[in-house]
């Protein structure tokens, strides 16, 4: 009987290498894929969840365990049948034209990754154009737009409109954020939702895809 | 005034030599990113190891110290009334405000709005009225004025609002170049300006380890013309820098190195400002934190790094989370300006005025800080120890048993002795209640309210009536002048 304990240890950990190994230890030594994903990082990311919330562990610490999980899942999803398990969704997010602001953006990233999001950065100084370019590609479910610069939000506007002339627009679900961005201020600019950190983004983003 | 300085030093001496190895090796190995071709090229025929490919400049040590050694140890930052000018490298501390934020709360009814031109005007103000803050920062963002013009038009309006020395950060070279233009035509044309120029310019790197183009084109520009210029690192402990305090002394070193190295390729012997605005991230819930105990004590050892190469330092205090003049603003502003201050920095800029992790200011916060300041001074200002102020002769006249408030001795010295603060509530209880409970906070409310109202009596401001139809003139985007 397998009780996954090292694997879970190594996911409170963050200890991605040792996860990485535990996974593969037990698929030879024949637990199903749905076990290890329900049994073991399941599990573990629910402790690793109870301990955030407690104040136990920081940021950094979730961050880590939840990507260890993430690879634990990628590894694993060759052995599932039907679909896409390891992604919640597809998001395309970047710092709006003429801002180099990141940190905040990055921590957004990690905690929708950490989720179960695909994301693909885009970085900074993002001019409408390439963030239109870049829907065409990825095809994300939502973009996220950061701007930390009051002088910087009238190009969120700017990009949002681009995909609206591109015909993009019914197609994402555009999410906003940054220290000076406001509710009142996605809803001007036809942007769908707008969260103040980054846990809540990662609520707002779930919400917007109606999953939980 | 603050000639016992420095008296805190954070780091023994032979720690400072450990950072600083550890910077030049950072420097050395790895490199700062600099994303501009045409300066790298520069760069690199004034003897820099530049790996293009990926932007790279590698700075060897000797042709590192070769550099820094041209940089002023001493300069002056000079204003408009020669009894503000603020000299450098002499162990004086300059206090100053914060700037470029994009809120204002207004504490009386605790309502918030984005700022505007006249919020530049009359921090202006605040600042040429209260006396401990010693020189003016462009306080915030002018919203109503359009991107192309706004660096113009702030400094316009500090200049005409304040005598004191005016520096202000600016994103782009265009900017710069306005604003020079504006003050060589106050000073009386560009050589006047070159010889005491009035205002100065922040720019900043991106850490970890990086300086943008447009950072780059600004302190070539400073140099060049003879603006006395800071490239600040503000690195954040945690995120953007690693998260023990001496990684991130290390690594923010390294970058303001090298922007200081980079203004005297430029130009030998430009004006430059070690500029340092480490701060920490709380990691528990990722929250930025300008306040923590541990942004004033990598402030006062970066005085210590900066003092490795006598380069004046542009350091920074006073600063906090909290979204309103109370405990923890108190607290966490005098905290780190008074560690600051007794390491003995040149300029300790943000100190006033800022709220709420640099995102706000708040006019009455102006005169609390003003205050706080003030008290800083009086202790960098130490204990006066000679035959008059040991007052054996007072002693001995009073004896046992009498007092001293009636005596020549008291009234001679009682001056100079203490700091007199104008906003701390000395009266006792019965006088408090009588006068409707007031606070250090509503005090600071009528402070401001009497030096706006005073200034909006008087008629065309500081530059003078010809002036102003003369930049009316050759300035037509400037606003509200
Ligand atoms: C660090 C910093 C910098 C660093 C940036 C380094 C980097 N790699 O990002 C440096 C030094 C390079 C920098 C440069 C400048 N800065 Co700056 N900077 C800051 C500072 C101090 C902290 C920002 C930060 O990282 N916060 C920590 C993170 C975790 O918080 P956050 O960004 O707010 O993100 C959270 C939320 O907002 C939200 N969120 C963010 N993005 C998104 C996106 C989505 C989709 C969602 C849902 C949520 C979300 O979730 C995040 C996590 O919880 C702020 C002041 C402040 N307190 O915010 C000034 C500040 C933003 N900067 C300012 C200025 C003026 C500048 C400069 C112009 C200065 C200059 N003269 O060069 C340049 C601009 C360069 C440019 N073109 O962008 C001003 C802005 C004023 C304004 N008009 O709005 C501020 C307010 C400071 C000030 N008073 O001067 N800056």
């Amino acid at each position: 009987m397998n009780d996954f304990k090292a694997l879970s240890e190594a996911v409170n950990k963050g200890d991605n290498k040792t996860a990485l190994v535990e996974v593969q230890k037990s698929l030879d030594a024949g637990s199903s894929a749905e076990e290890i994903l329900n049994k073991g990082l399941i599990t573990a990311m629910n402790e690793v969840g109870d301990k955030f919330s407690k104040g136990l562990i920081f940021v950094p610490q979730m961050l880590r365990s939840a990507k260890t999980m993430q690879e634990c899942t990628n590894l694993l999803q060759p052995f599932f049948q039907e679909g896409d398990i390891t992604s919640k969704g597809k998001v395309l997010i970047g710092t709006v034209k003429g801002d180099l602001h990141d940190i905040g953006k990055n921590l957004v990233s990690m905690m929708l990754e950490g989720a179960g999001f695909t994301i693909t950065d885009l970085g900074v100084d993002i001019p409408p154009e390439k963030f239109v370019e870049k829907t065409k590609e990825v095809k994300p479910d939502i973009i996220g737009l950061s701007a930390l610069l009051s002088t910087t939000m009238p190009a969120m506007a700017q990009t949002i409109e681009a995909l609206q002339k591109a015909g993009l627009r019914d197609q994402v679900k555009i999410i906003i954020g940054g220290a000076p961005v406001t509710e009142k201020y996605a809803q001007q600019i036809n942007a769908d939702s707008y969260a103040p950190d980054a846990g809540s983004a990662v609520n707002k983003a779930k919400a917007l895809l109606g999953i939980s | 005034m603050g000639k016992s300085l420095p008296v805190f030093k954070p780091l023994p001496p032979a720690d400072v030599r450990r950072i600083d190895q550890a910077s030049r090796q950072i420097l050395k190995r790895i490199g700062i990113r600099i994303k501009d071709d045409a300066i790298l090229d520069k760069l690199k025929k004034a003897g820099a190891k530049v790996d293009y490919h990926n932007q790279r400049v590698r700075f060897e040590e000797e042709w590192l110290d070769e550099l820094l050694s041209r940089a002023p140890s001493k300069f002056t930052l000079y204003s408009r009334d020669e009894k503000h000018n603020l000299p450098l490298g002499e162990g004086e501390v300059h206090f100053a405000n914060g700037g470029r934020v994009f809120r204002i709360i207004n504490i009386a009814d605790g309502d918030y709005r984005l700022t505007m031109l006249k919020d530049i005007a009359h921090t202006a103000t605040l600042v040429d009225r209260l006396e401990h803050i010693r020189f003016y920062v462009i306080a915030c963002q002018a919203h109503d004025v359009e991107p192309q013009y706004y660096h113009l038009n702030d400094f316009c309006n500090a200049f005409n609002n304040t005598n004191k020395h005016v520096m202000g950060g600016c994103d782009n070279v265009e900017g710069v170049r306005q604003v020079w233009k504006l003050a060589s035509l106050i000073a009386g044309g560009e050589d006047r300006l070159r010889k005491k120029p009035f205002f100065s310019v922040i720019t900043n790197p991106i850490s970890p380890l990086t300086i943008g183009p447009n950072a780059a084109k600004i302190l070539s520009f400073c140099a060049i013309h003879g603006i006395p210029v800071t490239c600040a690192s503000a690195p954040i402990a945690g995120a953007t820098s690693p998260v023990t305090l001496a990684g991130t002394l290390a690594q923010m070193h390294a970058e303001v190195l090298a922007g200081i190295s980079i203004t005297q390729i430029f130009f030998p012997g430009a004006k430059v400002l070690y500029g340092a605005v480490p701060t920490t991230m709380d990691l528990r819930n990722m929250e930025f934190s300008m306040g923590s105990s541990e942004m004033g004590m990598m402030s006062a050892a970066a005085v210590q790094l900066s003092k490795l190469y006598h380069l004046p330092i542009r350091a920074s205090a006073g600063v906090t989370e909290s979204k309103r003049p109370d405990i923890q603003s108190g607290v966490e502003k005098s905290f780190s300006n008074l560690m600051v201050a007794m390491a003995g920095a040149d300029c300790v800029l943000l100190a006033a005025g800022m709220l709420d992790s640099g995102n706000s200011v708040s006019y009455e916060q102006y005169a609390i800080d003003n205050e706080i300041i003030g008290m800083v001074y009086r202790v960098l200002s130490g204990i006066r120890v000679n035959k008059e102020t040991l007052s054996l002769d007072v002693i001995e006249q009073v004896g046992p048993g009498g007092n001293y408030i009636m005596e020549e001795h008291t009234v001679d010295c009682m001056r100079e002795e203490f700091f007199y603060p104008g906003l701390s509530i000395r009266y006792n209880f019965d006088i408090w209640e009588e006068r409707g409970h007031p606070d250090m906070l509503s005090r600071a409310n009528d402070m401001v309210h009497n030096i706006l109202t005073e200034h909006a009596e008087g008629k065309d401001g500081l530059l003078g009536t010809d002036m102003l139809r003369e930049i009316r003139k050759t300035f037509p985007e400037i606003k509200n002048i």
